[in-house]
């Protein structure tokens, strides 16, 4: 037998004029008579950092092992997938710890969080810390993508000035950082998103690019020659893939535009006043598609998004909760207040497992995208009305291809640092530094070997 | 170099790593959480090497006996750390009385956090860790060096050792060289200044066995006499190597002791420690023979500090007046010996 086949380079991008979309795994990048799960499966990396703390009272299931039928109240949302999560308890980020500093546990906590290192005291230029664990990763496997990474934020940011007792903005703001002294700013305009993912590579002339804008044209459209042609070399099977996929594209680009047109300002306690869908939930699931299109289409393979920056004050009005965020986790044992930090918990927990689920429906091969992923939810602040810093909130969601068993509680010693988590999904993608931070090695139990 | 939090120079901080199997390892515990009563140090963390579960949960109960007052979160207090070998150690007799003494009720009757080893901190952490909470640390190492020496590998671990501890001290009592290649490391590799405590120093200025009551007279219970009392028959003296070492660790400059020039320290493959002056860095001390009861009646007033209830608010009143931390007054002499040192029992 004779196969003339070619197979589709895994890494096919579809362009038209200042275009450039990626492809989500077809069959046809598939070599004939090759198992359907390829070798060297990507597995993707993500972190989803939550501000200020967790009611810890409703996150932590009361046993190690196998997760229950019935997870903590919190956690409840993620109970459809309790068999692709695993709760991991007492992780501890010692460098966001007041240690002999005191005051400044907000910037802190996110600037330590995956540096593992400490947090050199400036409300100036001269900033310090050391690379992020995802950009460890994406140093060494950026190559492989068109985007090394990607930040992802749901808050404008802020990159300079005090934000907290005279610790730089940057430090409150990012939880990515590219070097020592480089922060990597969260993306959290959803057209800056979406231009980021899509548009193509080759800068744009201002002019060039308001006139673009102003036509309003559909990245699709102008991509519609070259989708036309691959259309033509594929099979039936395929066909429907990437319609289904360029259907969620432009879906994602109409949210951005319905967005950009409804003209709704928000409330004074959000600081983007306009762009950005009104409500919370809708722009977090803008947001999140976004991310889900990048890891499918193999934009990137790693990225973190930041579901508030640490301190944050937003108001939840979508859930009837008025007051900032940042005030309620200062609830000095006001049930009411202590309250209202519980559903603000649950509505993003929602928002994350309706995330993780998209992932799981999403297939890739014999597998599917959240089964090939790592996806830490957590904090580095535990306790935010006392803003402790160890027995941090953690799942990890996703097996990492065939790399780890969920459904379970592991608990680990005290101090143990989070960065050893980290260390063990960069492993993960091969990537092997002597340290990420304050690592002492990865976590043992956690992988399948 | 890092401040105090509200300005000024915070004590110097202790780092324990103890096997917690003698008498004078339990003092040594109540002495160090007597000199952070008196705000001449403060526990940085303990960590417990070469002993099981057990140990981890006296070391916490001595701990509670004098953190009174609200629960203390992880900013304020490190857990204790357990070496997490498998299976672990067996523990000394020592610490079982205590953990398993029951009040009327039939509850533990010595409040503990720590109840499997997850609640115990990660061994090698809680060492650097215990120096990172301080601006200034002193190590106490009387325990295999296992984790001591794995924690310099961690990462920035000899440049926070080199910038803030001022003195490792390393007691002879037998357990450091338990762990012979960790404890080459250790003194091949450790960036300041090593004192070496020889088993000279706790045999020269036993802690007395007749003492311990008056000692701990301020409670009616208290884990360490719990301890002293399973580890020999009573009344016995029991050598001070750990007690005496600590008390170094934290006043270097009483006058107790007498310093040896520089000289080398090598372990034999046996185990066997020795100490050879000229040609190295670490220092040997020795008690001051003119000294010793000066120095008993010291250690003595220390052990036995009682813990300040917290501090109120608002002026002093009848209501509180002479509960909030008032001392007992020192020793005025040492009691007398009641027995050879040997009385300990051989279970370490």
């Amino acid at each position: 037998m004779i196969v003339t086949r070619k197979a589709l380079n895994r890494r096919t991008i579809l362009k038209g004029f200042g275009a450039a979309i990626g492809l989500p795994l077809l069959d046809a990048m598939t070599p004939a008579f090759a198992s359907t799960l390829p070798a060297n499966q990507p597995v993707r990396l993500a972190w989803f950092y939550l501000p200020n703390g967790i009611d810890m009272r409703n996150w932590t299931p009361p046993a190690e092992g196998p997760l229950g039928a019935r997870l903590p109240d919190i956690l409840a949302p993620l109970t459809p997938l309790k068999d692709d999560i695993t709760v991991i308890s007492n992780l501890t980020a010692n460098w966001g710890r007041p240690l002999l500093v005191g005051a400044g546990d907000h910037g802190r906590a996110l600037a330590a969080y995956m540096t593992g290192v400490e947090v050199y005291r400036t409300a100036g230029a001269d900033l310090k810390l050391t690379t992020s664990a995802d950009q460890i990763a994406a140093n060494a496997n950026g190559h492989l993508t068109r985007l090394p990474s990607l930040e992802v934020g749901l808050e404008e940011t802020r990159q300079a000035g005090n934000c907290d007792n005279g610790y730089s903005c940057a430090y409150c703001y990012n939880v990515s950082w590219k070097t020592p002294t480089q922060p990597l700013p969260p993306i959290s305009d959803p057209r800056n998103l979406f231009e980021r993912l899509f548009g193509d590579d080759v800068v744009e002339s201002p002019a060039a690019h308001a006139r673009r804008l102003a036509m309003r044209q559909s990245i699709l459209d102008r991509a519609m020659d070259d989708t036309h042609k691959l259309e033509a070399t594929l099979g039936g099977t395929d066909r429907r893939k990437l319609d289904e996929y360029l259907t969620s594209v432009r879906e994602i680009e109409q949210g951005v535009e319905r967005a950009e047109k409804s003209g709704k300002t928000i409330d004074p306690g959000i600081e983007k006043p306009f762009g950005v869908p009104h409500d919370f939930p809708d722009y977090y699931r803008l947001m999140t598609d976004m991310m889900l299109v990048a890891f499918k289409s193999d934009i990137t393979r790693i990225s973190t998004i930041m579901v508030g920056r640490e301190g944050s004050t937003r108001p939840y009005p979508e859930i009837g909760i008025a007051d900032g965020h940042h005030p309620l986790t200062h609830h000095m044992g006001n049930m009411q207040m202590l309250e209202k930090v519980h559903q603000i918990n649950i509505l993003h927990a929602k928002l994350f497992a309706e995330f993780l689920t998209k992932l799981k429906n999403t297939k890739e091969g014999d597998s599917n995208l959240l089964d090939n992923s790592l996806i830490v939810y957590g904090s580095g602040l535990s306790d935010g009305n006392v803003h402790t810093h160890d027995k941090l909130p953690t799942v990890l969601a996703g097996r990492g291809g065939k790399f780890i068993n969920p459904g379970r509680h592991i608990i680990y010693q005290r101090e143990t640092p989070v960065a050893n988590l980290f260390a063990t999904m960069i492993q993960r993608v091969g990537v092997r530094p002597e340290h990420v931070g304050d690592s002492t090695g990865t976590l043992a139990g956690l992988c399948l070997s | 170099m890092p401040q105090g939090r509200f300005g000024g120079k915070p004590p110097m901080g202790v780092i324990y790593n103890t096997s917690m199997t003698r008498p004078d390892a339990a003092l040594a515990l109540a002495e160090l959480y007597g000199f952070e009563e008196k705000r001449e140090s403060r526990m940085g963390s303990v960590c417990v090497v070469g002993a099981g579960l057990n140990t981890a949960i006296f070391c916490d109960m001595i701990g509670r006996t004098y953190m009174l007052g609200p629960e203390r979160n992880g900013n304020q207090v490190l857990a204790v750390g357990l070496a997490d070998v498998k299976p672990l150690p067996p523990d000394s007799s020592m610490v079982r009385p205590a953990v398993e003494r029951k009040n009327e009720k039939g509850e533990p009757l010595y409040t503990h956090s720590i109840e499997k080893l997850t609640d115990t901190s990660l061994a090698e952490t809680v060492l650097l860790n215990g120096v990172i909470f301080n601006a200034d640390a002193a190590v106490l190492l009387s325990a295999p060096a296992t984790c001591l020496a794995r924690s310099l590998d961690l990462n920035n671990a000899r440049e926070v050792y080199k910038e803030r501890v001022k003195r490792l001290v390393i007691v002879d009592a037998g357990t450091p060289q338990k762990d012979v290649p960790a404890l080459r490391k250790v003194l091949a590799e450790w960036p300041t200044p090593i004192f070496y405590c020889p088993k000279a120093v706790g045999d020269a200025v036993p802690f007395p066995g007749a003492a311990l009551d008056k000692t701990f007279e301020w409670t009616p219970n208290h884990p360490v006499v719990d301890a002293y009392r399973a580890a020999g028959t009573m009344p016995y003296n029991a050598p001070s190597y750990d007690l005496a070492a600590a008390h170094y660790a934290v006043h270097p400059d009483s006058g107790f002791f007498q310093l040896s020039e520089p000289g080398t320290l090598t372990v034999s493959d046996d185990g066997k420690l020795a100490f050879k002056p000229g040609g190295g860095q670490i220092r040997s001390l020795q008690v001051d023979p003119a000294k010793k009861d000066q120095f008993l009646l010291a250690m003595l007033d220390i052990a036995g500090t009682k813990p300040a209830e917290p501090q109120r608010r608002g002026p002093r009143t009848s209501a509180n007046a002479g509960q909030a931390g008032d001392s007992k007054p020192p020793f005025a002499k040492p009691p007398e010996p009641a027995a050879p040192a040997t009385a300990v029992k051989k279970d370490q």
